[in-house]
Order: structure tokens, then C-alpha cells, then sequence
């Protein structure tokens, strides 16, 4: 019964998104505003078939209705309520669901926002991207990744989902947060290509979806931490970021949307780097899909599991066919594209800008040429090698050591042209506050090349966010904490603690292997270890040990393995002491006897892991802040210049 | 108020960022000098174990992998580590001797591997060249430009004062 | 201009990643193929000592294994065959299963229900399964009587198949 309805849902929506094309395509070209206007209907209806697809999947998981080849999968009778609820999006067909949820939101959001003007060409045009896209994904879920097909018959229970996804609370956060950005970014991207069908390619679509853009990169942000945050927390090998496959998918789109978000001020303020603007959020929208792709595709694992799966292809054409359409509408409009001015100066705001753009391309390949190295390898000489950390770390030190230096820079030049007397002027204490930043490790011990440059320059670029914030709330009070610049200059300041966390974390991480008797006190880096004793607990889905360990005589902290007896898989959950300083991370190894009395252990001394969350939630509250209304200043108007009466009481 | 301004002004003279460059290349050499490698037997696993990779996993390293043969490989880098006898690319490629290529992280530098490190490189300098050759283009065409009359100056006043009372901010722009 | 040079890489990823095509799954590739095979010390279940290389004179079988994983568990009826059929041949094939991560316990008790009587090898910290290169199980390795590795087979096999390879590398070619 569910398996039906689920797929009539599915087919609502398909349906729904397919009107919405016709209906506004047939409504632009015959100027008809009534027709235009019941468009907003069709996103309404495509938003009621997602609801209905995700809230079924959702019942049957609830009710354990294993009747569903899905439900057979992930689902399970002994996956506690919360677990089995998440467990929707732990592969691959549900997650396509969520997906589709969210894009349905996107498109009545846009429909809800822009009701009034939808008698206009250009949001007419976006809303047919955006039921494009839904109609590619309603119909990937329809048919390919039909998440309602009915299983085997006779099951009455499941494996349940992947013992990893079962034991943190975060998987209830970071998948649908990671899609609100994705799907989000679809938004600005259909305003792009609604901008170059209609000709309208000057600043107009861009001011309209600024927010969108900004909130939707905050969301991918925001998602692409928390899996950080859950590396560090579940997979037990302390570190934060592995450049696999999954996250550099989810790094791409986050590299191109930033240099978007940054370069769209050039446009703004004086109409260039159009086709720059044009093309990194082609790029952002269409790193989603090939994200999607090689992730779900299964093509990193093994170039063949690509033609067997079923969604791959899809996904590939889909990839194909937006950057074909985008490149060559962008190509068509390119005379409508050429900036009114030129980049007079390197040392100017312009220019930084563009250089930023050219970095975070730059990074952007590098994480894509990484990641897709092994494929084209494997295609061309069918043998198999692997792009891993090592390659990702030594490229992207130097890359990131520039953008920390552009971070400390660019915020004081000013627009046209800067000369060095400005620069030495505005810079001198920011550089100041680098060196104190780098001798205070030093002073304490800190050894190496790259992690002192990396503090010095975050100390740099701290500097200069901090003097832009200050002379703000000089001049305006706690109004020079909101508005785009300044929020962007908090954000700025948590990147460069996230920055200089992660450099100190990389380079002076101690570690070691203890192998403890009962009650017996080891030592390592100025911390006492005592092996209290071990606890087992034995239920339905798993059986685990806890490894009690008394860390500087005080506290005892359980570091388990967890065996789940469907997977056969050893997972172990760490046990962390975190501190302002620094986290001391502890893991059980195995193998482990639990009847004996000795307990192998693996102690980890991570410096600054906290403030990588610090600079996170500063990250996030720089973006709210920079979402607010700021000083409404037009373009046009110089910096400095006094806000007129009814634009300050607009506010 | 205006001394401590002077101040400000003087200290920000070519001879305080000499200082600073100063201070910031004594700090950095003295943290370079002092640069050890891994400390413990522990840290030298690692440090292998991070230049190998899981052979069934995607692109995990055994310092990080779970996975039954990333442990095996480990113990098997642990003894090699504490018989003292071979150096890190020795352990590393006895290895690669039973395992085959597809357990290096790092992609060697010859062969079709090498693109993967020569091709960043590339880019990097075409973008630096790129941004030269548009620089100096844009500064001639800017330089080429004649400057402002005051019939000019008249204009864009007027406009801005018609803007700053008109209707509306921010239109199409076209 | 760009956009053609953008043009031209997507066609190229896209070329490549199309062109791909299912790969052959029972012979393997190794880098210990013709060579000697790794000289593995270690004990059988038995107590009894185990050295690969002062195995000469037969041809070895060695199988890895773990009596959790579904493919070596569907495979065993076919090793006992196999096993069974080097009884009266006049150049038997001494047949060993390698532990691999696996308690011996359950292995033991494994071998128990199910039958099976050639040696079991330990491998606790998994030393041989690493000279071996094994990344999963199961799988085995045919040796020839002079040491040399000859044959290595991901994933499951049968008694008819061993038969076949067999046959075809007893025969010089």
C-alpha cells in the first residue's frame, strides 16, 4: 500500500514540475501574466508530492514495513527510534528524497517571494530551472532510485543502517544541513541562467538572490564542518578532514560559492568580473551534481562499479547537460557581458578580488584533478592508484597560506587604487598582531616552516578583520557589526582561527601507543593514564566494550569498541578531554580480552581542536549578522559617504 | 591626542616594518631550526602509515583506516619500525612488494603520475601570467583614457543627486 | 576561448568515465606472481610449525579465510571437495587455510560443523595475509612445488575451477 501511494507522490511531483515548465514557458512567450501567475500553484503541488514521498518513507521506517526493498536495507527492529528515523537518508534512494524536499521548498520559497513579480521574464525563467532541476530529481526518484520498489518477499527484518551512522547524534544534523546548502545554491543558479535567456545579465538578479546565496553557502559551510566535527567525534583517528572522495565532493561546490559570494562585490560595486560571476556559480551548481555523482555512483570505488549501478549515468548526463546549456548561454550573451570598465590597478580591492577568484579556482582544481586522478589513471593504463592526504596537504598548504595573506590585505585596500603609502599605513599594526601571533608558539616551543607562517599570517589577517570591525563600531556603533562587510569580516575571523587551529593541530599532535595492566600508571606528554577496568554491555544490534581510563587521576574516560553483530564491523568510539589548550583523545584497540586485565590504548595530544569550533559558531554568527540589513548604501555612493535621511530611516 | 598620532605615524615608517621583518624572519628561523620529525616510535608508524594506503577502502590511509588490512599493514609497519633496521621508504616499499602500486598515497613523479603534480603546477603559473598579462593590458587601456572634463565631473554630479531623491536602488543596470 | 577549453575537459572526463567497463573478478594481478613465494613462518591450529619456504616438492593451496565473511562460507563445501579429491591423486596438492582476522576459536568450531581436516595456519597480527598483499577474503594463492607463486583468485572458487587452473599450469606451455 505504501509502495503505491509513495510512487503516485513521486509521480505528482514529476508531473507538478513538468507543467510548471510548460505552463511558464507558454506563459513568457505569450506575455500572458495570468498564466505566469498560476505557476506558483505547480510548486505548491511539486512541495505536497515531496511531503508525501518523504512522510511516507518516513512512516514505513517507523513501522518497520519491510515490504519495501529501502526498508529492507536500512531498517531494522533493533535500531533504536531516533537512528531508524535518520536512517531515511543513510543511503542512497532516501537521500534523493531529502533532496527532493528541500528543492520543492527552494521552488515555493522563490514562488512565496517573488509572487508579486511573477509576471516578470526573469523570474518566470528561474522558476523554470528550478522545475527542471526538480523535475530531473522527482524523476531520478521515480524511476532509477525508486526508493518505494518492493522487496523480496518474506523479510521481516533488516541490517539496519551502517553502524556508523548509528552512534552520534550528528547524523540527524549534517545530512539535511549539507542539502540546505546544495539545493539552496539551485536558487541563485536559476536566477543566473534566468538572467542570461532574458538578456538581463546586469546586476539585478544578483542583488535578488544576495541573501540566498549567502545563506545557502552558509548552510554548505555550516554542513561541511559538522562532518568534520564528526570525523573528530566517531571514526576515531582524531583527525578532522581526510580529503576522501565524500568530503572533497562536498569541498568543490564550497570552494566555487566562495569565491562567488566574494566576487559578486566587484559586480555590484562597479559591473565586471560578470562572466567570472557567471561561471563560478555555473561551477558551484554543477560541482553539486558531479558530487553527487562520483559519490553515490559508486565510480571512486572502482571505475566498474559505474556501469552497473543505475544512477550514475544519470547523474553524468544531467552534469553534462547543465554546464553544456549554461557554457553556451554564457558564450550567446557574451557581448552583453563585457564590463563598462577595467581593473585599473593590482592594488586595488578589484584586484584582490580577482585574485581570490583565480585561488579558489586553482584550489578548486586541484581538489577535483585529486579526486578524479585515480579514474583517469585507471582508464587510460587500467591499473589502480591512489590520490590521497599527502598529495591534498602539500598543494593546499601553499594555497591556503595565500589566502590567509589576501584575507589580511584585501580588507584595507580600497577601491580603484592603492599606493604603498596606504598599505604601509593601514597594514602596520595587523602585521604587528602576526608577529606576536607566530613569537608566542615559539616562545613556548612550537618548531617548523609552514605552521609559524600559517600563524603569522592568521595573526596578519586577524589584524586587519579586527581593524575593520573596530573603525565600524567607531564610526556606527553596534550597527558596524551587521550588513554584509562586517559580518563577513567575523566570518573572516573565525576562518583564520579555524586556519590557525588546524595548522597548530597538523603539526603538533603527539601521540602513542599504551598498553596498560589494571592499575597500572603510564605517563606521556605531562598526562598520567591508569587502566581502571573494563565494562561489556551486549544488546540486540551490538556488543561493546568500555575501556575505563583515569586521565590525570581524576576523571575516567571510556573509550569502547562496538561490535554490531549484523555488519561483523568493529567500530570504535573515542573518548575526548577537551580543553581550551588542547584535546586529549583516547581510543581502545583491538584486539581486546575482556575477561583480562590489560588494555591497549592510543593516546592522542591534539593542540587547538576547540578552537576550530570557536571559529565555526564565529563563522556562523558572522554569516547571520551579515544577512542583516546593513547600511543601506547604493553602490555607487563612496564609502565614506554620509547616508542620506530616507535611506538611514529605510535602515 | 595629536602626539600620540605622530607617534603612531612615525613608528609606521619604513624603519618599523624593518623591524618587523625583523622579528618575523628571527621568530621563523628559530622555529625551523628547531623542526625534529616524528618523536616517538608511535609517530613514525604513523607518519608511514600516512604515506600508505587501505587497500579496500576509498582512498583512506592505513593511519586512519579501520579496516582489517589497514590493521594488518600497521602491526606489519610497527615490527619492521622496532626492529630499527629499515628506513621509512624501505617499510614502505616492502609493501608496495607485496601489495602492489595501489597501496601508495602519494603518486610517484614519473609516468602518467607525474601529471597529477605537474598539472597543478601548470595552472598555478598560467593564472599568475594570465593575471599579468590583464593587468598590464588593463593599465594601458586605463592610462589611454583621457581625463575627466569638468563638463564630465558636472554630469555625474547631477545624476548622483538625482539618484540620491529618485525612486528605488539598484535597478537592472542595463 | 575559455569556454571551449572548459568544453574540451568535461568531453574528456565524460569520454573517460563512459568508457569504462566491468573488469574480470578470478585471476588477479600481483606483484608476487613468478616470484618466490614471501617465506611465511608461523603455527597451524595444530601446533605444528609452518614455513612456506621449506615447502617443496607439491603444489600448495593456500586459502584465506574467515568464518564470517558469506563468499569463503558459500566456498568451503567446494575446498572440502577439492580436498578430498588430492586423496589417491598421484601429485596431491597440500591444501592450507590462512586465518584471517578471525578469532581461532570460531574458526576451529567453524571447521568443526563443516568439516575440513587440512592444516589451519594462524595469523594473529595478520603478518602472512600482509606478505600476501590480501586485502580481502577470500582468497587463494596456488604455488608451485619450486616456491614460485603462480595463481592468485579473489573471491569465491570451486572444486572444478582449481581442477582447471591447475591442469593448465602442471602442463608446460
Amino acid at each position: 500500500m505504501i509502495g503505491p501511494l509513495g510512487r503516485a507522490a513521486l509521480l505528482l511531483g514529476v508531473l507538478a514540475c513538468g507543467f510548471g515548465i510548460v505552463t511558464v514557458v507558454a506563459g513568457i512567450r505569450a506575455h500572458d501574466q495570468r498564466l505566469l501567475r498560476t505557476a506558483a500553484r505547480y510548486a505548491w503541488m511539486a512541495l505536497a508530492g515531496a511531503v508525501a514521498a518523504f512522510g511516507l518513507m518516513q512512516y514505513a521506517l517507523v513501522t518497520r514495513e519491510f515490504s519495501l526493498a529501502y526498508v529492507q536495507q536500512v531498517g531494522s527492529t533493533s535500531t533504536p527510534s531516533l537512528y531508524n528515523v535518520t536512517a531515511i537518508w543513510s543511503a542512497l534512494e532516501g537521500s534523493i528524497l531529502l533532496w527532493v524536499l528541500v528543492l520543492a521548498l527552494c521552488t515555493v520559497a522563490v514562488a512565496v517571494r517573488f509572487r508579486r513579480r511573477l509576471g516578470d521574464e526573469l523570474v518566470g525563467w528561474a522558476l523554470v530551472v528550478m522545475f527542471a532541476v526538480g523535475l530531473f530529481f522527482f524523476g531520478l526518484s521515480f524511476g532509477p532510485a525508486n526508493p518505494f520498489a518492493a522487496g523480496a518477499p518474506g523479510v521481516t527484518d533488516g541490517p539496519g543502517p551502517n553502524p556508523l551512522l548509528q552512534n552520534h547524534i550528528l547524523v540527524v544534523f549534517h545530512p539535511p544541513i549539507l542539502y540546505l546548502g546544495y539545493v539552496g545554491l539551485t536558487v541563485p543558479f536559476a536566477f543566473a541562467i534566468a538572467a542570461l535567456i532574458t538578456g538581463r545579465v546586469g546586476e539585478g538578479w544578483l542583488l535578488e538572490t544576495r541573501r540566498w546565496a549567502v545563506a545557502a553557502w552558509g548552510f554548505l559551510t555550516l554542513g561541511i564542518i559538522l562532518g568534520g566535527w564528526w570525523s573528530y567525534e566517531v571514526l576515531g583517528w582524531s583527525g578532522v578532514w581526510a580529503w576522501d572522495p565524500v568530503e572533497n565532493a562536498s569541498l568543490l561546490p564550497w570552494l566555487t560559492g566562495t569565491a562567488y559570494i566574494h566576487s559578486v562585490l566587484v559586480q555590484e560595486r562597479r559591473g565586471m568580473l560578470r562572466v567570472w560571476n557567471l561561471s563560478l556559480l555555473v561551477a558551484t551548481f554543477s560541482l553539486t551534481i558531479l558530487g553527487t555523482f562520483l559519490t553515490r555512483s559508486g565510480v571512486i570505488n572502482s571505475v566498474h562499479a559505474f556501469s552497473e549501478g543505475s544512477v550514475g549515468p544519470w547523474l553524468l548526463a544531467f552534469f553534462a547537460v547543465i554546464v553544456v546549456v549554461s557554457v553556451g548561454l554564457i558564450g550567446w550573451r557574451g557581448d552583453r557581458l563585457r564590463a563598462p570598465g577595467v581593473i585599473d590597478s593590482p592594488l586595488s580591492r578589484e584586484g584582490a578580488f580577482l585574485a581570490n577568484n583565480l585561488l579558489f579556482a586553482l584550489f578548486a582544481f586541484v581538489v577535483l584533478l585529486g579526486t578524479v586522478f585515480p579514474l583517469i589513471v585507471e582508464a587510460v593504463q587500467d591499473r589502480q592508484i591512489v590520490v590521497g592526504e599527502p598529495f591534498f596537504d602539500r598543494l593546499s598548504v601553499p594555497l591556503g597560506l595565500t589566502m590567509l595573506f589576501l584575507m589580511a590585505v584585501a580588507p584595507v585596500l580600497p577601491w580603484r587604487k592603492a599606493s604603498t603609502e596606504l598599505l604601509r599605513q593601514r597594514l602596520f599594526w595587523p602585521a604587528w598582531c602576526g608577529v606576536v601571533a607566530v613569537a608566542v608558539p615559539v616562545a613556548f616551543g612550537a618548531s617548523g616552516f609552514a605552521s609559524p607562517l600559517a600563524f603569522f599570517l592568521g595573526g596578519f589577517a586577524g589584524g586587519a578583520a579586527l581593524r575593520q570591525v573596530v573603525l565600524a563600531t567607531r564610526r556606527q556603533r553596534w550597527r558596524g557589526l551587521v550588513g554584509r562587510a562586517n559580518g563577513g569580516m567575523i566570518v573572516h575571523l573565525g576562518v583564520i582561527i579555524i586556519a590557525v587551529a588546524l595548522a597548530a593541530s597538523n603539526s603538533y599532535t603527539r601521540s602513542q601507543e599504551l598498553i596498560l595492566e589494571q592499575g597500572q600508571v603510564a605517563r606521556f606528554g605531562g598526562h598520567t593514564f591508569e587502566f581502571v577496568g573494563f565494562e561489556q554491555t551486549i544488546d540486540a544490534r551490538s556488543s561493546s566494550v568500555k575501556a575505563g581510563i583515569r586521565l590525570d587521576g581524576g576523571q575516567v574516560y571510556e573509550p569502547s569498541l562496538h561490535t554490531f553483530t549484523r555488519f561483523g564491523q568493529n567500530i570504535g568510539t573515542p573518548s575526548v578531554r577537551t580543553g581550551l589548550v588542547k584535546d586529549i583523545y583516547l581510543t581502545l584497540e583491538p584486539p581486546v580480552q575482556v575477561d583480562g586485565t590489560t588494555a591497549r590504548i592510543k593516546v592522542f595530544i591534539k593542540p587547538m581542536i576547540l578552537w576550530m569550533w570557536i571559529g565555526a559558531g564565529m563563522m556562523a554568527v558572522g554569516t547571520v549578522l551579515a544577512l542583516f540589513p546593513g547600511r543601506r548604501r547604493r553602490p555607487t555612493d563612496p564609502v565614506s559617504a554620509p547616508l542620506s535621511e530616507a535611506v538611514a530611516a529605510r535602515g | 591626542m595629536t602626539a600620540i598620532r605622530r607617534t603612531n605615524q612615525r613608528l609606521k615608517g619604513w624603519s618599523g616594518w624593518m623591524l618587523l621583518v625583523i622579528a618575523l624572519v628571527g621568530v621563523v628561523s628559530v622555529s625551523t631550526a628547531r623542526d625534529r620529525g616524528p618523536q616517538t616510535q608511535q609517530e613514525r608508524i604513523e607518519s608511514i602509515a600516512a604515506r600508505l594506503a587501505c587497500p579496500t577502502c576509498d582512498g583512506e590511509s592505513v593511519e586512519v583506516s579501520r579496516a582489517p588490512a589497514a590493521v594488518a599493514i600497521r602491526n606489519e609497519i610497527a615490527r619492521q619500525v622496532a626492529t630499527g633496521l629499515s628506513s621509512d621508504d624501505q617499510i614502505i616499499a616492502s609493501i608496495e612488494q607485496s601489495y602492489g602500486g595501489q597501496v601508495l598515497l602519494v603518486p610517484r613523479a614519473d609516468g602518467l603520475d607525474a601529471l597529477v603534480w605537474v598539472l597543478p603546477v601548470t595552472a598555478a603559473v598560467l593564472a599568475l601570467a594570465s593575471l599579468a598579462v590583464a593587468f598590464r593590458r588593463w593599465r594601458r587601456q586605463s592610462d589611454a583614457y583621457p581625463e575627466p572634463t569638468d563638463a564630465d565631473r558636472e554630469l555625474v554630479a547631477e545624476a548622483l543627486v538625482r539618484r540620491r531623491h529618485g525612486e528605488g536602488d539598484g535597478g537592472d543596470g542595463t | 576561448m575559455a569556454a571551449l577549453g572548459v568544453g574540451v575537459v568535461i568531453v574528456a572526463l565524460l569520454w573517460i568515465l563512459v568508457q569504462a567497463e566491468p573488469g574480470d573478478s578470478t585471476s588477479a594481478d600481483s606483484p608476487l606472481l613468478g616470484r618466490p613465494a614471501p617465506a611465511v613462518l608461523s603455527t597451524t591450529t595444530d601446533d605444528q610449525p609452518f614455513d612456506l619456504g621449506r615447502r617443496k616438492g607439491s603444489w600448495v593451496l593456500l586459502n584465506f579465510f574467515n568464518s564470517t565473511c558469506v563468499p569463503c562460507v558459500r566456498e568451503h563445501p567446494e575446498l572440502v571437495e577439492f580436498h578430498a579429491r588430492q586423496v589417491g591423486s598421484p601429485d596431491p596438492v597440500e591444501l592450507y587455510t590462512v586465518i584471517w582476522d578471525d578469532r581461532e576459536a570460531s574458526v576451529e568450531a567453524w571447521f568443526e560443523v563443516n568439516g575440513g581436516d587440512w592444516p589451519r595456519v594462524r595469523d594473529p597480527d595478520g603478518a602472512v595475509g600482509v606478505a600476501f598483499g590480501v586485502a580481502r577474503v577470500p582468497e587463494s594463492w596456488i604455488i608451485d612445488p619450486n616456491g614460485f607463486v603462480r595463481l592468485r583468485i579473489l573471491g569465491e572458487v570451486t572444486a572444478d575451477f582449481l581442477d582447471e587452473r591447475l591442469l593448465g599450469l602442471r602442463t608446460p606451455s
